[in-house]
């Protein structure tokens, strides 16, 4: 596949990405095959994406070619790459941040248009859908397991 | 015991994205024409993409450092090539004092909606990170000092005052590096010119005093040579 060869690559490749099963199997995570009423372009991740919601963007794995079931926690690309930086379960929580940036407030894309569009605002848990999904990390400390 | 599913792509998946290179061009003619703030009106007019704010950011940032390798590229290039762009050194002064102006000031972030308590810790945290914005503060006085009448009002302090931007340079390069999410080629390629331009300024008495002397040697062996 072009760009995923030769030197300093951003990513081992293929990019590999996990979730537990109740996670999985959670209403609100889908497996994409369109965008707005279309076909999913190859840039959304034709043909299959994950879409998890409460998660950091990167869990939304794109393109996906093989799905496996397993009985271990399976490994994830950018926990593999900087495992201090990335965990497995990626939850959205504006109490852990990155350890080079804050993840504490975000500025919405696609809120209003140009440079005074949307302001910065306070980031919630789970990425709003905590009364759905904060169930399933029940007596787990989300500081260690980010 | 838990249950785990996990998928696997071949395509590019979440890769950092870079500001598209129309942006680039964008800011590159901003400061080219000098003819005013054209990324801040392309970015008022929605032409940034989906991320104005971060675009904007990106491309004036990533424009400054490109302007500070200029500004400490023309010394070895007179040094080494006998190019002599000095003329031209203080002109890349004000160029950058606009780009970290618009780069780091977050004019946009007028009207936060955020705590202030959040804010806080939003800017205290990652020293390392934050650098960069210490380096644009240390870069305007540099960049307001760019001109004849403050080099005669500062005499010999005007050459300590612009030694900052050694520091200034690297604190603006580690802070590239560290706001991205791996490192590819692109900062490897900075890096890799800012350890060149700072490493020179640590051999260039050397090669100055080689340079001295063998000019030296050449004096005296063609003087040496008149004579007999």
């Amino acid at each position: 596949m072009p760009g995923q060869t030769g030197l300093f690559q951003a990513l081992k490749w293929p990019y590999v990405e996990g979730l537990r099963l109740d996670e999985a199997r959670h209403p609100l995570t889908i497996l994409a095959t369109g965008l707005y009423d279309e076909t999913l372009p190859n840039q959304n991740g034709a043909p299959l994406r994950l879409v998890v919601p409460w998660k950091y963007g990167f869990k939304g794995i794109k393109s996906i070619v093989k799905i496996t079931l397993t009985e271990n926690e399976p490994p994830c690309t950018w926990k593999m790459s900087a495992p201090s930086e990335y965990g497995f379960y990626a939850n959205v929580n504006p109490e852990v941040d990155h350890p080079r940036w804050s993840q504490a407030t975000e500025r919405r894309i696609g809120e209003a248009n140009g440079l005074f569009g949307g302001a910065r605002m306070n980031t919630l848990p789970f990425n709003g859908y905590a009364n759905e999904v904060a169930s399933l990390y029940a007596g787990m400390d989300l500081r260690a397991n980010y | 015991m838990p249950a785990w599913i996990s998928g696997r792509i071949t395509d590019h998946g979440d890769r950092p994205q870079l500001p598209p290179a129309r942006c680039r061009h964008l800011a590159a003619l901003h400061h080219r024409s000098r003819a005013g703030p054209l990324v801040f009106l392309s970015g008022v007019t929605a032409q940034l993409g989906a991320d104005p704010v971060r675009t904007f950011e990106h491309a004036l940032g990533l424009w400054a450092l490109r302007f500070l390798c200029l500004g400490l590229a023309i010394t070895p290039l007179r040094d080494l090539a006998g190019i002599n762009l000095i003329a031209y050194r203080r002109a890349l002064g004000p160029a950058r004092l606009l780009l970290c102006a618009g780069a780091f000031r977050r004019l946009p972030d007028a009207r936060p909606r955020t705590d202030p308590v959040v804010d806080r810790r939003r800017h205290t945290q990652a020293a390392l990170y934050h650098a960069g914005h210490g380096r644009a503060d240390h870069a305007d006085p540099l960049a307001l000092t760019s001109n004849r009448w403050s080099i005669r009002k500062l005499g010999p302090r005007w050459t300590t005052l612009h030694k900052l931007a050694y520091p200034i340079l690297l604190a603006a390069v580690l802070h590239y590096v560290l706001s991205i999410k791996s490192i590819t080629l692109e900062p490897v390629f900075y890096l890799t010119v800012v350890t060149l331009l700072l490493g020179y300024r640590l051999v260039r008495p050397f090669i100055m005093e080689r340079k001295r002397a063998r000019k030296k040697a050449g004096t005296m062996a063609t003087a040496s040579g008149g004579k007999a």
